[in-house]
């Protein structure tokens, strides 16, 4: 925990693997969050209890939000886009315990999200229309534009990684910056400020998510379902 | 701001790992249950709707019921209105015949009283007629009004027909010592002579003849051969008027 301000700590080796803290944080946070689902979810009944509607009022709400944007293929994001938001808003909050860090202010588990939604955005897209159709979409409207999808594809992936990184890693610093030079209640409202910051940037992170992988997956729809119109009139 | 390799890779197979522990044991159940429960409120709705249509159905099937029991009701009511008219005026046409009976039979009822009491009073005023006319009779009879109807009696005999003539003479013959002459008053012989005379030249009737006085005959003769009685006098005939009214 030396150099507990920029970048992770690494904790111990395993084999070739650097095992960090924010690998530790993260099996942490899929040990209770695993946890936590299996107790609540073992005793599920047809009256839901205080929990039980908590629970399903999550689910609920994650599944409307992927419904309004891609209503066709709720329940197949849901468990990605779903598990990206419980993930980043668990994550981004854990910096709050003292002697924790947010995986999320580490820029190598920020660029494991963005990368796994880049990969995720074409995995849905070929699974949904196939690989040559999916692949068309790129020369659409005009060929010429392929390089500028491919680097609109590259830069926004950074874009999340990078984002994120930076906002919860600021988030840190200067809390942890408040904490050195003022008193003990003073970083209180920076506090509020980093678990607003948190459920907002979780929220971006993956609404933008979501919005990449429903515009990979109806990218071909939109245009097969304008040329089915124009074959109509 | 180093990207550190292992932490990359580690993070992406940590994220597969809580994707797939979620959906297993979070996502999943939760919307079974989810699930489960919407068909359950759509199956309670479905159901209630079946029995909202149902009940719907049955409604209008009552409604129906209702029109067509109504329509009965109307039908059963004009046919029970026209049978209690037709009973009605049967009853009264009925009722009429037997008024028009009653009637005719309280007028013949009506028409009988009044002819008995006619006939009574006619009777009554024969007979008073004839209680008078014998009063008056008897005030002013004698022997000359006998010798009167003695000589009427003779005249009458001749003049009777020849089957009244024959019966007279058969009666004669089988009793001819049973003819008996009564008269009010002592006849004398020569008004017995001519009757005797006239007897036996239009019957055939010979004697002997048996002479009495009955004063009650007021005037006149009677005279009686076997079942027979020639009568020709005031109490007879006056006793005539009162048969006659008895007879009609």
């Amino acid at each position: 925990m030396e150099n507990s301000g920029i970048t992770a700590d690494i904790l111990f080796q395993l084999g070739p693997l650097q095992i960090s803290n924010t690998i530790v944080t993260t099996w942490a946070i899929i040990a209770a969050t695993g946890l936590i689902s299996w107790l609540i979810t073992r005793g599920l009944q047809r009256e839901p209890g205080r929990i039980q509607t908590a629970a399903e009022g999550v689910v609920n709400g994650i599944e409307e939000a992927i419904h309004e944007v891609a209503p066709e293929h709720t329940r197949q994001l849901l468990p990605f886009i779903g598990t990206l938001w419980l993930f980043l808003i668990i994550a981004n909050l854990s910096g709050l315990i003292p002697g924790v860090h947010s995986p999320t202010r580490d820029l190598s588990a920020t660029s494991a999200l963005a990368i796994l939604v880049f990969l995720s955005v074409h995995w849905f897209g070929i699974r949904t229309q196939g690989l040559k159709a999916y692949l068309h979409h790129y020369l659409r409207p005009s060929p010429i534009l392929l390089p500028f999808h491919i680097i609109s594809e590259i830069t926004r992936t950074i874009a999340l990684a990078v984002r994120l990184f930076g906002n919860i890693m600021s988030l840190e610093m200067t809390a942890l910056l408040i904490l050195l030079v003022a008193g003990f209640l003073a970083p209180i409202p920076i506090l509020m400020l980093h678990i607003i910051e948190a459920l907002v940037q979780a929220y971006i992170f993956g609404m933008l998510a979501l919005i990449y992988v429903a515009g990979g997956i109806q990218s071909q729809q939109v245009t097969q379902q304008k040329q089915k119109e124009k074959n109509e009139e | 701001m180093e990207l550190n390799w292992s932490t990359f890779f580690l993070e992406i197979i940590n994220f597969l790992i809580l994707v797939w522990i979620l959906k297993h044991f979070f996502y999943k159940p939760v919307l079974d249950v989810i699930t489960r429960r919407r068909m359950e409120i759509e199956k309670t709705l479905n159901d209630a709707k079946v029995l909202h249509d149902d009940a719907e159905t049955l409604q209008e099937q009552y409604k129906n019921r209702l029109g067509v029991w109504e329509q009965e009701r109307l039908t059963a009511q004009a046919a029970l209105k026209e049978e209690i008219e037709a009973e009605r005026t049967r009853q009264m046409e009925a009722l009429q015949i037997t008024l028009k009976k009653e009637r005719e039979k309280a007028q013949a009822i009506e028409q009988h009283q009044l002819e008995v009491c006619r006939q009574q009073a006619e009777e009554t005023a024969l007979a008073q007629g004839a209680q008078f006319a014998a009063h008056l009779l008897t005030a002013a009879a004698g022997p000359e009004l006998e010798r009167h109807l003695s000589d009427l009696f003779i005249q009458e005999l001749a003049a009777l027909s020849p089957k009244q003539t024959e019966a007279l003479r058969a009666a004669g013959s089988k009793a001819p010592d049973r003819i008996q002459i009564s008269s009010a008053y002592v006849l004398d012989d020569t008004a017995r002579q001519l009757l005797e005379q006239s007897l036996s030249t239009t019957l055939g009737i010979n004697g002997p003849f048996h002479y009495t006085q009955d004063k009650a005959l007021i005037a006149g003769l009677r005279i009686n051969v076997g079942a027979w009685a020639l009568r020709a006098n005031l109490q007879d005939e006056l006793k005539s008027f009162v048969d006659f009214a008895h007879d009609g």
